[in-house]
Parts: structure tokens; sequence; C-alpha cells
């Protein structure tokens, strides 16, 4: 079974096309409602989602790591993190998920970088995202063209293993933290990504830095 | 003569004994937490009486003043204390996080 995960934050305006465009590539899609103020719940179920309701806001870290948990109960053989405001682009799907199968991978990265499909904001292409790059593979020692891509793909073997504790926005090192501490073997897609909004900026990147230091001093 | 920070410090720090040991009673802290608050605002009363007690301590440890030392000591145990916060904070919001997905989960189940 192929599910899509789709953390969702006040998404009701794109959530609900996003769902029907997968629903043709996947076996089901899980939204995660994240607390949101909107109908994204109810946009999600009229689109033909399956959806988990977080009763308070937790972050997307949080809703991933409930997506995962359902992936596990049902038994899921892929299962891939998709955005819920249409900034991702669902032709990239079938062919990563096929790059992934052939690769004999546990897991597959998205990358903005790879292959030149992205239009970037210049400060996000030449500034942020390579410190927060480079930050990864110095501390993390994973290296991978681009860091913090919400497009991933999972094998069960790697959802059995990863299980995030990060509930904001430092899942994303965290995923590749563990990817690097149980060996699992991965493989970098080039994907497109188109931006909507901003999305996250340098005062975000501190969070994320503070989250992940915060994370050390606590037991798992 | 008494200055009217010290009397109303000792008010204070009286007041604050009377409410460790109020605490105590109704079982909201242990005993021990009771004897050392009690031992440390004992100790503040002291400092505050005779500050020049402070600063014999001061110079043992090679500080000139007693007030200085008292703001030093105090720096590092606001820090120190902060950081237990910031990191009980975080472990409170993964619990958080934990029911909320158990309750997701079970919704999902149910429906």
């Amino acid at each position: 079974m192929f599910i899509a995960i789709i953390p969702a934050y006040n998404e009701e305006k794109n959530i609900g096309s996003v769902i029907r465009n997968l629903l043709n590539l996947v076996d089901r899609v899980v939204v995660v409602d994240d607390g949101s103020l909107d109908q994204t719940a109810a946009a999600a179920r009229a689109a033909g989602a399956t959806v988990l309701g977080h009763k308070l806001n937790r972050g997307q870290g949080a809703a991933i790591e409930t997506g995962h948990e359902y992936a596990r109960i049902v038994g899921a053989d892929f299962v891939i993190h998709f955005d819920g405001d249409g900034q991702f682009c669902v032709d990239d799907v079938g062919p990563a998920l096929a790059a992934l199968r052939e690769s004999g991978a546990d897991m597959l990265f998205g990358s903005r970088f790879l292959g030149n499909k992205s239009r970037l904001p210049f400060f996000k292409k030449h500034i942020l995202l390579p410190l927060a790059r480079s930050f990864q593979n110095f501390f993390v020692g994973v290296k991978l063209t681009d860091a913090h891509n919400g497009f991933r793909i999972l094998t069960a073997r790697a959802l059995a293993k990863i299980r995030l504790v990060q509930d904001r926005m430092a899942h994303a090192t965290e995923i590749v933290e563990a990817v690097k501490a149980h060996r699992l073997k991965y493989i970098e897609f080039p994907v497109r990504v188109v931006y909507r909004k901003y999305g996250q900026g340098f005062s975000e990147g501190m969070l994320v830095l503070r989250d992940l230091l915060l994370g050390k001093f606590i037991k798992k | 003569m008494l200055i009217i920070f010290q009397i109303l410090f000792i008010l204070f720090a009286l007041f604050t004994v009377f409410g460790v040991w109020k605490r105590k009673r109704d079982g909201q802290i242990s005993a021990r937490a009771a004897w050392f608050w009690s031992l440390f605002w004992a100790a503040a009363i002291v400092a505050v009486l005779w500050p020049e007690s402070t600063t014999l301590l001061a110079n043992q440890l090679g500080i000139g003043r007693g007030a200085d030392l008292i703001i030093y000591i105090s720096i590092a145990v606001i820090f120190y204390l902060l950081f237990r916060l910031h990191i009980k904070i975080e472990m409170i919001n993964r619990e958080v996080t934990k029911v909320v997905r158990k309750e997701a989960l079970e919704d999902n189940r149910n429906s």
C-alpha cells in the first residue's frame, strides 16, 4: 500500500485539489489536520482523504509522526510526505517512487537543487538553504544537495526505524539524523517546488537550531 | 538601627518561609525542600542584617565585595533554572503531542 501523508494547518483553499490529484497515484491520502481553524478537515474529507484530527496545533513534525503511526498500523509499504498548499508537483510522485523501487534504498529525499527544476527566491537559493545544508552536512554528516525539503518517500523499513519527536520544523533534520543513525540507504531525486508563499525564513531557521539543541538534552 | 530596606526584606523573607511550611503541611513540597528554603531565607536575612558577613566569604574566594559574590551566584543559579524550565516545558510539549496523537488515531478508528 502506498500512502500519502499531508500535514495540514489552515489549508482549506488548496487541499482539495491536491488530494484529488494524489488519489490517482496513491492508494490512500491521509490528511493530518493539525488543529486548523478553518474547514481543512471537511474539505479533505469531501475530496476523499482519510482525516486524522489533532485537537490542538502541535506542529508539522508532530503531524507527520501521527501520519506515520497511522501508516504503521495499516501496514503501508511506502509513505510519501506531501504539502497541502500545492507547492509540490504530483507529476514527480510516480517517477520518484519508481526511482526508489529501482534503487532498493530505504528512503528518498526530494531535492530542489538537482536538475534545476525549481525556481527559488534568491535569498533562499543562494544564502538560506546553502547555510542550512552546510550545517546539516557538518553536524549530521549526511551529504544532501537540499536541506529541509518536505518531499520524501519512506519504505516500510524506514518507517519502522524513524520515530519523530521534534514537533515543529526541526523534524526535517531529525529525519536525516535518523537515516544516519540507522544506516538507512537513501537516494535523492530532483523535484519541482512552486513557491506560493515564501515559507520559512531566517528566524524560523534559528528556531530549528534552538529545537535541535534543546532536543539534545531530552531523553526520547 | 535598621534601615527600611532591611525591615521590608525581613518581613518578606519571613512571609515566604511561612508560605514554605504551609506548602509542606499541604503536602505540596517535601520536608527536605522546606528545610532547604528555610535555610536559604535564613541566610538571606543574615546577609541583609550583616552585609559584611558576605564580604568575608567573598574575600575567601578572591572576590572584593560580598554584594558582587551574591550577584554572581544569583545569575548562575537563575540561568541554570531557566535552562531546566526550558527542558521541562519541551518535555511537557512532547507529552501533550502524544496525547493529541493518540486521540486523533482513536477517533479515526471509531469513526
